[in-house]
């Protein structure tokens, strides 16, 4: 009893912050998204009207758009980002000469924010000036302007978001390798397993948890990402890169729609939620022992 | 008694008292593929219940179906889920 005592009084900071940062703002924009309120409009009131937003939005072609755009971004990124920082995990458990400084300098674009990250990826694409589309027209004789090509911005953006978030995998993932018991490995090399092998039945099966946890984060990074978008393309050329994020953003500040608004961050979480919940149901959920 | 002793026994009741409170109830058999508590299973009602009221909203509603019927037949699944989940 005194245990739990002691237990309740230490998380006490941490679920009062939580309370008051986390869960009040939560319940405030779930209220808000069942309300019409234009806080600078001639009527500024705050206006109930039901599920009529809810209503409004599975309409919306701009929101379906955005969602579209966003679920393919996240299936690009993510997936090349787990792969790419796979492989370069699997890279920095050998030893080569330079590893240190390599591994530091492909660390770097962690430490930067998303709005920086942003802002040199614009300067070194944007026509005439950037570097990307200079060597790109020099060397093959391919014209890049994100300015008017959509999946020319797309694809910056997905290449963007991979070389920011990868190093964020490959430190995980190092963590995860590192921790792996020898014998399974030795076992395997007895028993002649080849290198597929391997990785499909000692590996991927003992790194599920920290893969899991990984996707986790990215996912929920990647859908709702802002910043670079906005910095890089705003959006642009027409909608083709108006993510989720963009979108809020555009809904809420320059439209200041705010009750609209808090409706499409609701969905946005409750599709967060539910895709990770999936994600954790089919990969880590303990499953019932069902006899016969 | 030392204040060494003491200190062990402390420990060794709340161990105890821990892997008290730490024993799983016995297993569950609902028709749900993985092990949920109570909490899992409102929550699955709550995602099933927003899904389907927002599947309603697109292609249902339109055609003169109200939503109150989504809801009455989600209200039925989350009291299904919950008692035999």
């Amino acid at each position: 009893m005194q245990s739990n005592k002691l237990g309740w009084i230490l998380l006490a900071p941490t679920l009062v912050i939580l309370f008051f940062f986390g869960v009040l703002p939560f319940l405030y924009v779930v209220f808000v998204s069942f309300h019409q309120w234009n806080p600078f409009a001639a009527s500024p009131e705050m206006i109930f009207n039901g599920a009529e937003n809810f209503r409004r939005i599975v309409f919306d072609s701009a929101f379906l758009n955005s969602l579209g755009v966003t679920v393919a971004f996240v299936i690009f990124a993510v997936l090349s980002e787990l792969v790419i920082g796979y492989l370069l995990a699997q890279a920095f458990m050998r030893e080569f000469p330079g590893k240190s400084i390599f591994r530091t300098i492909h660390t770097l674009p962690l430490i930067m924010a998303p709005i920086i990250v942003g802002s040199v990826w614009k300067l070194m694409t944007t026509p005439s000036i950037g570097i990307i589309p200079h060597y790109l027209d020099e060397w093959f004789g391919i014209t890049m302007n994100i300015g008017t090509s959509a999946p020319a911005a797309f694809l910056t953006i997905v290449i963007m978001d991979i070389w920011h978030w990868t190093p964020l995998v490959t430190l995980t993932l190092i963590a995860a390798l590192v921790s792996l018991p020898r014998d399974p490995f030795e076992q395997a090399q007895i028993d002649g397993a080849n290198k597929a092998q391997t990785f499909w039945h000692i590996t991927l099966p003992m790194i599920t948890p920290a893969l899991v946890a990984t996707v986790f984060i990215r996912l929920m990074d990647a859908l709702r990402t802002v910043d670079e978008v906005w910095m890089l393309t705003g959006g642009g050329p027409g909608s083709s890169t108006r993510f989720l994020g963009v979108h809020i953003f555009k809904e809420v500040f320059p439209k200041t729609n705010y009750g609209y608004g808090s409706t499409i961050s609701v969905i946005v979480l409750y599709l967060t939620i539910v895709v990770c919940w999936l994600l954790y149901v089919s990969m880590l959920a303990p499953r019932k022992n069902r006899k016969g | 008694m030392t204040k060494q002793h003491a200190t062990q026994l402390d420990t060794a009741s709340l161990t105890e008292d821990d892997t008290e409170k730490t024993k799983t109830p016995e297993e569950r058999q609902g028709f749900l593929p993985i092990e949920t508590n109570a909490f899992d299973r409102c929550f699955i009602s709550v995602v099933i219940w927003v899904a389907m009221s927002l599947f309603w909203f697109r292609f249902l509603e339109p055609m003169g179906l109200s939503i109150w019927i989504s809801n009455a037949i989600a209200l039925a699944l989350a009291v299904f889920i919950v008692r035999k989940g």
